[in-house]
């Protein structure tokens, strides 16, 4: 019983983690209808960051990392999008897809010329934490963070996207990009913006990662189909699906490794994303019908 | 351009090919005859990918299921049960075939990404699964004992008519009924399926006869490899390789992944010390190629000059 | 240069491709003015609004806002300047709710500051619209939607209004309602382009009138020299 109750925990607990990789995903597919390819890339370029900064800086931790990793994201994704995803925008469905491909690979080989293939992970006194409930059932500390770091990362986008001029910006300019310029507002600029929040949320799930489990220059796709099973699950259109997304993923996963076997873990989260992709092809929550 | 010209030209160019196949075949060492079969393989690769992602608009990023199910039925079929090596090729095509079929059903109600995605997934699952039974040696992987014995030559000769075929059998699937279908659904879906033609079976067509296709090419590819891994035989780097040839050729054309495959193996070979410095540059080559050409080189050549020298169009 | 104007067009031209949409056209709106274009279904109306909107360039002439150049203006300037449009069709954000689309309409940073301010005002313009604040654009009626479009573009506080086809497939009840709010707005002191192709109803409200036919000015005039039959008679260029 208690085994199971651990499982389900750490599920859960994960889930939080996933919905911070996917959020970013899903706000670029819904704003600029672009699958960001480079997503899970970006992300461990991220996780690659904070340990150069870590390790070169000894007084940065895990916390105060993320004031110097988020921004620089910002900026890396911001950029990304105004010199490069903004000139192939509109050339149809593959050209986007194809240059982020490019800057995946890129990414990846940079990352393995920089830091050869080893495994890598964030050293943190958090790692070894654990909390105990009972006696058979203990929670890994960096588990929790991670999933109060996700929740506050969604709520976060949640309020910005309801309450704020950019938010609204962002919005309407996914909903309709002609009428949001002649509301005064610079589209290019908006989408540029939105994918550097993206990337920054990347950012944050790149530290989280690589303090939670090892990383190497090409996990970056393992966490892209990460994303999509969020955005698969939890719709495009919001934040909350995110988190939903994640949970069941996270689920999925640590009840999958259970009953066939840890071999199989990651297997029965995408077997899971294929039966979804099969029944709802536009996300579980999506408001959207299939026109057919 | 007039016919008699456009003719004129295509005699040329054929001529040329079979000049520099003949020269190969004849005068070339292990090593150019080596990369020659990589260029044949990846190119009759690159044809089928093309088929789905550049006239079907099923950009798939899972050719990695045929090439690891190809491979693998070669190597279980020739090891475990002693087919001879063709026989294994051709149940590498069947089985990519039966396969392909089976997922359709669920990977055709996917479009657009959720397609592309979904066919990625699918090679993820394979090659976890692959990983894990024992049957295939798990990720140990296998060794096609039965094809040792081919060296080079013998493969290049093989390469040699696989792509020739698949150069003749997407051009004149192109020409058939089912190209003129493919090109026009490309372009506008609804409107060609109220001109009565089923967009569903058209490209359920292209899929499984790319799958076979690519299963068969697998094959051929693995008889050189001789090893055969979950890891690599499932692996991403398959469809890198294969959407880098498609696009920097130009989508959507026959000659586009001729040229593509041309540079891939020429750029993998000169950096084969540099493995990653060779697929840092191959994204670079793919963004700068999309930044200023966004229909590829051949893609571009063709609008430029209006010349084709496969044209899938008929002339009235 | 007749100083003073709020609005300069001249020699304007716009190409669609090889189609030429616009050809040289010119004409002057006085601040204070409601000016009606009248032409039937392509023949440029909607054009010149998106050129002076910077939604669409130009390939020859000049347009001057408030005597500054504004031809190769971007949307997102002419709005700052205080070139509002209302586009035809509408155009809501359906996933946005009302008062979202009402202050992403104050998006420019002047407007911004008075957007407290002006949403009160639209709310007493429109009181629809303010009891329907928290509703999604979509799930709002079409005479709904375009008192909305028209409240969103008067929150960027504009000194021009342009309206695209404001009664379009909308019934004379409310059409006569919105109309009434167009006078209302004018008489605030905001100048007015009314693109229609409803002459009676376009005449009646304006005290200048162009109609356009295949992209040429073909008649002017005040609604008192125009008589409704001269005017049909260049609507359909007989």
């Amino acid at each position: 019983m208690e085994e199971y109750l651990q499982l389900i925990l750490n599920g859960v607990l994960l889930g939080g983690l996933y919905a911070v990789v996917g959020v970013g995903l899903s706000m670029i597919f819904g704003i600029v209808k672009q699958v960001n390819l480079a997503h899970g890339d970006l992300m461990i370029v991220a996780s690659f960051l904070s340990m150069v900064l870590i390790s070169t800086f000894k007084f940065l931790n895990l916390w105060t990392v993320l004031i110097l990793v988020v921004p620089i994201m910002f900026v890396v994704g911001f950029l990304l999008q105004k010199y490069i995803m903004m000139r192939v925008m509109d050339k149809g469905m593959e050209p986007p897809l194809i240059v982020a491909f490019g800057v995946s690979i890129i990414v990846q080989n940079g990352l393995l010329l920089l830091f050869s293939p080893d495994a890598r992970s964030l050293e943190t006194p958090l790692a070894i934490m654990s909390i105990k409930v009972t006696n058979m059932l203990y929670i890994p500390m960096m588990y929790v963070v991670d999933f109060c770091v996700g929740v506050v990362v969604i709520l976060l986008l949640h309020y910005f996207f309801k309450k704020s001029f950019w938010g609204w910006a962002i919005r309407a300019a996914a909903d309709d990009e002609q009428t949001a310029q002649i509301m005064g507002i610079n589209t290019n600029n908006i989408y540029a913006l939105a994918m550097g929040i993206a990337i920054a949320s990347a950012a944050v799930a790149g530290t989280l990662v690589g303090a939670t489990n090892n990383f190497y220059p090409h996990t970056g796709p393992q966490y892209l189909i990460i994303a999509f099973g969020v955005i698969i699950i939890g719709g495009v259109d919001s934040m909350m699906g995110s988190l939903l997304g994640g949970v069941i993923l996270g689920l999925a996963q640590t009840l999958g490794g259970k009953f066939f076997g840890p071999g199989y873990q990651l297997l029965s989260g995408y077997v899971l994303l294929l039966i979804l992709l099969t029944i709802r092809p536009q996300g579980l929550l999506s408001k959207a019908r299939r026109a057919d | 351009m007039n016919t008699a010209r456009i003719r004129n030209i295509r005699i040329a160019f054929l001529v040329l090919a079979v000049v520099i196949l003949g020269g190969v075949s004849l005068f070339g060492n292990e090593y150019i005859k080596l990369i020659f079969m990589l260029f044949f393989l990846y190119m009759s690769l690159g044809q089928f990918w093309n088929l789905l992602g550049g006239y079907s608009g099923l950009v798939s990023l899972g050719q990695q299921i045929f090439i690891g199910l190809g491979g693998y039925t070669l190597a279980v079929t020739t090891v475990y049960y002693g087919f001879p090596l063709w026989l294994g090729a051709l149940a590498s095509g069947v089985f990519c075939l039966i396969f392909a079929l089976i997922i359709s059903r669920s990977i055709f109600r996917m479009s657009g990404v959720y397609f592309s995605i979904g066919t990625w997934v699918v090679a993820e699952c394979l090659g976890i699964w692959f990983n894990n039974w024992r049957y295939v040696r798990m990720g140990q992987g296998m060794f096609i004992k039965p094809a040792r014995h081919l060296d080079v030559s013998d493969v290049y000769y093989i390469a040699m008519a696989v792509a020739i075929v698949s150069v003749a059998l997407v051009y004149y699937l192109m020409r058939s009924k089912i190209g003129l279908a493919l090109m026009a659904m490309r372009d506008n879906p609804g409107a060609t399926e109220v001109c009565g033609v089923s967009v569903f079976k058209n490209k359920l067509y292209c899929f499984l006869i790319s799958s076979f296709c690519t299963g068969v090419v697998a094959a051929v590819l693995y008889m050189n490899m001789i090893f055969i891994q979950p890891d690599q035989a499932f692996g991403i780097q398959w469809t890198v390789a294969l959407v880098f040839i498609a696009i920097i050729g130009g989508i959507g054309t026959i000659e586009g992944p001729i040229l593509g495959a041309f540079i891939y193996v020429i750029l993998q070979q000169w950096l084969s010390d540099y493995a990653s410095i060779s697929m840092l540059i191959l994204g670079v080559i793919a963004i700068v190629v999309m930044l200023v050409m966004p229909k590829g080189i051949m893609g571009t050549l063709q609008r430029k000059i209006g010349f084709e020298l496969l044209s899938p169009r008929r002339y009235l | 240069m007749k100083s003073g104007s709020i609005l300069e067009v001249s020699n304007l031209s716009v190409h669609y491709g090889e189609l030429l949409a616009v050809e040289d056209i010119s004409f002057t709106i006085e601040p204070g003015q409601v000016v009606s274009i009248i032409g039937a279904n392509g023949a440029g109306k909607s054009t010149v609004l998106k050129s002076i909107s910077g939604l669409c360039a130009a390939s020859s002439g000049s347009i001057k806002f408030l005597g500054e150049d504004v031809t190769t203006s971007k949307p997102y300037h002419t709005v700052a300047e205080g070139i509002a449009m209302v586009p035809e069709g509408r155009h809501i954000f359906p996933r946005l709710t009302v008062r979202e689309n009402l202050l992403i309409g104050s998006f420019t940073p002047r407007a911004r500051k008075n957007s407290d301010k002006n949403i009160q005002k639209i709310y007493e313009l429109f009181p629809i619209l303010g009891e329907r604040c928290d509703q999604f654009g979509i799930n709002l009626s079409g005479g709904e939607q375009q008192m909305l479009a028209i409240g969103r573009a008067l929150m960027s506080e504009p000194k021009l209004l342009l309206c695209d086809e404001i009664s379009l497939g909308l019934a004379p009840v409310i059409i006569k309602d919105i109309y009434d709010k167009v006078h209302e707005i004018h008489n605030e002191g905001i100048s007015i382009v009314l693109v229609e192709q409803d002459i009676k109803r376009s005449l009646k409200a304006c005290d200048w009138a162009y109609v356009f036919l295949e992209g040429k000015v073909v008649l002017q005039g005040s609604p008192e020299d125009l008589t409704e039959d001269a005017v049909q008679k260049a609507y359909f260029g007989t």
